[in-house]
């Protein structure tokens, strides 16, 4: 897979969050830049033709595994913020009846 | 003795899981407990490591330092370590009356205690950006434990925002790891040399500090700070403005030595120059007493940044003294505005008045926070001040640009000194656990002011060579706070429509984020200086 694909959809989400206006889609487009990192990362640590890294085995080409250990961790610590930061907006929606950005930071109390 | 880092970490999270699990109040003294042995222990390991500097690193489970966990303690992390757990006890001091019977406030409380005290010994690329995670994930938590409208608002804002932030940060540490295949921070420092390829370290290092940026709320990128810091309970304000923003400047110091790219130093200069003034105008027009104090967090944390992004070795020192001394007086400060608050119940600076008629004590010790940060000789903020400005002083700009921000400082803590006078009928609701705590900080800003080279010595080894209480600094301070009564007399007091705007500005989201792309452009075209 290209390392380009990843790029386009961090920018996407960049340009997402740069532009929206509502809590919920700027949620996801903080997704969309995690997933396009995490995918980046991926990328890099994959050959073609590699195999799992299992010590014992004759192999001659293999996957370098860290990447995908350290994107394990990214990926839960992006689902407990994306879990937190929707809580927060249902209790946001339940202070002020709305979920645009401008409608909440403009009311008082 | 080696394995003392691992227990600093892992005490305060074990102990804020029983005090949850159990959940009894006798249970909730726990958090004393465990004050008192994680201080004792750092005290031995800092003994330890002076005699035998060699078992400063221990790397978990054995493993090679190049893939497994390494933390390491240096001069920085010591001091910072002693810090942290010297304004966590106070603040626990502070806020147990109110809270001990809230087991799931003291469980976040001690939990972020644990994560911080991870932060500051990490060696580790990927451990900092997860680390920085989990304080931001807490301390959202923190900032709406009051779940009022406000504070999840706020709360939600702080999280998108710095998440979004930690993600550069991510990209950054994928160059650094495609480029060395190891994200040891020891390892990619004797090797960074090597790599002839400018354009990518460039990349990598931009990509950093635009995390860590947003982290220590910048100029362009500070506009989380006054939301959160102004929504949060106050002994949560006290955390986060005297610490949890600390935080980032720590890793940029990291960061920046491992890097060492002087071509960056007079961009972060100049961005540290300009988050101090627009802190300062943003803190005058404010009305809000904790915004006030939350602007003002901004304007220190760029002159905290002005001296650490100098070369000379003086300037560098004060700007990390500087840190200290900002969260010794920001948190007595932000705690004694915690009280005022409570009192009163209400939050204008304009209508709180006669505060030394109901609470004449917690006055006296929030008069010392405010000689402090406003630089009044014998007082920890002036000698940080004038070690910063020591190293300027050749450069006749840069010095009045400094002479300038030191007025604006004066300005708005004249016009946050209006609330002593008056005449009040309240009585002062202040407890005497509150009193005790902000004692114990008065006290730690005489004396960091009075016995400074002592500190300087011990902690950091260097010795701090200039005469720093001459009669000229002195009386560089009465003309400032004379320049500031006579600017808030004609100027501040009227309330001008310039600083009404100023105050009912309101920065949306996606500017914000505008401004975060925008702050790493200039980042980029400033890296084009030096390929």
């Amino acid at each position: 897979m290209n390392p380009i694909l990843s790029f386009i959809i961090i920018l996407i989400g960049i340009y997402g969050i740069c532009t929206s206006k509502h809590i919920i889609k700027s949620i996801v487009c903080f997704n969309l830049i995690q997933t396009g990192t995490i995918l980046l990362f991926l990328n890099l640590g994959y050959s073609e033709e590699g195999h799992i890294p299992i010590i014992g085995e004759q192999i001659e080409k293999i996957v370098d595994p860290i990447p995908q250990a350290l994107m394990i961790t990214t990926i839960v610590i992006g689902s407990t913020i994306t879990a937190l930061a929707l809580i927060l907006s249902i209790k946001i929606f339940h202070y002020y009846g709305s979920l645009y950005w401008k409608v909440v930071f403009d009311r008082e109390g | 003795m080696e394995y003392i880092p691992l227990y600093l970490i892992f005490i305060p999270i074990i102990s804020s899981m029983i005090i949850y699990l159990f959940n009894l109040r006798i249970i909730n003294y726990l958090i004393f407990i465990t004050q008192a042995t994680i201080s004792v222990l750092m005290i031995k390991y800092f003994l330890f490591i002076n005699k035998n500097p060699q078992f400063a690193s221990i790397t978990i489970g054995g493993w090679d330092k190049r893939i497994g966990i390494e933390l390491k303690n240096d001069v920085y992390s010591i001091a910072f370590i002693f810090l942290t757990i010297f304004i966590w006890t106070i603040v626990s001091i502070y806020c147990f009356d109110k809270r001990k019977n809230d087991a799931k406030f003291l469980f976040f409380l001690l939990f972020l205690e644990g994560a911080f005290l991870a932060l500051l010994q990490t060696n580790d690329l990927f451990n900092l950006f997860v680390l920085i995670e989990i304080i931001s994930i807490i301390s959202t938590i923190l900032i709406i434990f009051k779940k009022d409208g406000f504070a999840v608002r706020a709360g939600l804002y702080y999280l998108l925002f710095n998440s979004i932030g930690s993600i550069f940060y991510l990209l950054g540490m994928i160059i650094i790891y495609n480029i060395f295949g190891t994200l040891n921070i020891d390892v990619i420092k004797h090797h960074i040399h090597l790599i002839d390829n400018d354009l990518i370290i460039h990349a990598a290092f931009i990509l950093m500090m635009s995390a860590i940026g947003v982290k220590s709320a910048l100029f362009p990128v500070f506009t989380w700070l006054p939301k959160a810091h102004g929504a949060a309970p106050s002994s949560i304000s006290a955390l986060l403005s005297g610490l949890i923003v600390k935080s980032g400047l720590y890793v940029m110091i990291k960061v920046d030595h491992l890097f060492n790219l002087y071509t960056f130093k007079e961009y972060f200069f100049i961005l540290g120059f300009f988050s101090a003034i627009i802190g300062i105008l943003f803190a005058l027009s404010q009305k809000d007493i904790k915004q006030i104090l939350a602007y003002h967090t901004i304007s220190q944390i760029g002159i905290i940044l002005m001296g650490l992004s100098t070369i000379n070795q003086i300037t560098f020192y004060g700007g990390l003294y500087h840190i200290i001394n900002h969260a010794l007086f920001k948190s007595l400060l932000f705690l004694g505005a915690g009280m005022i608050i409570r009192t009163y119940n209400i939050r204008r600076v304009t209508e709180i008045r006669g505060v030394f008629k109901t609470m004449p004590l917690t006055s006296i010790f929030i008069i010392v926070g405010m000689l402090s940060i406003t630089g009044a000789p014998f007082f920890n903020g002036f000698i940080s001040k004038s070690l910063i400005v020591h190293g300027l002083k050749e450069q006749t700009f840069i010095y009045f640009l400094f002479f300038i921000i030191n007025i604006g400082t004066a300005t708005s803590f004249i016009k946050f000194s209006q609330i002593f006078f008056g005449k009040s009928k309240l009585k002062g609701q202040a407890t005497i656990n509150e009193k005790i705590a902000l004692f114990i900080l008065s006290i730690a800003c005489i004396t960091l002011g009075l016995h400074f080279n002592y500190f300087n010595q011990y902690l950091f080894h260097v010795e701090s060579p200039v005469v720093i209480l001459d009669l000229y600094n002195i009386m560089t301070y009465f003309i400032t706070i004379i320049i500031g009564f006579i600017l808030y007399q004609t100027i501040i007091k009227k309330d001008y429509l310039v600083f009404k705007k100023i105050r009912h500005m309101h920065i949306t989201f996606e500017t914000t984020n505008y401004l975060l792309v925008l702050y790493i452009f200039t980042m980029i075209l400033w890296s084009f200086k030096a390929l």
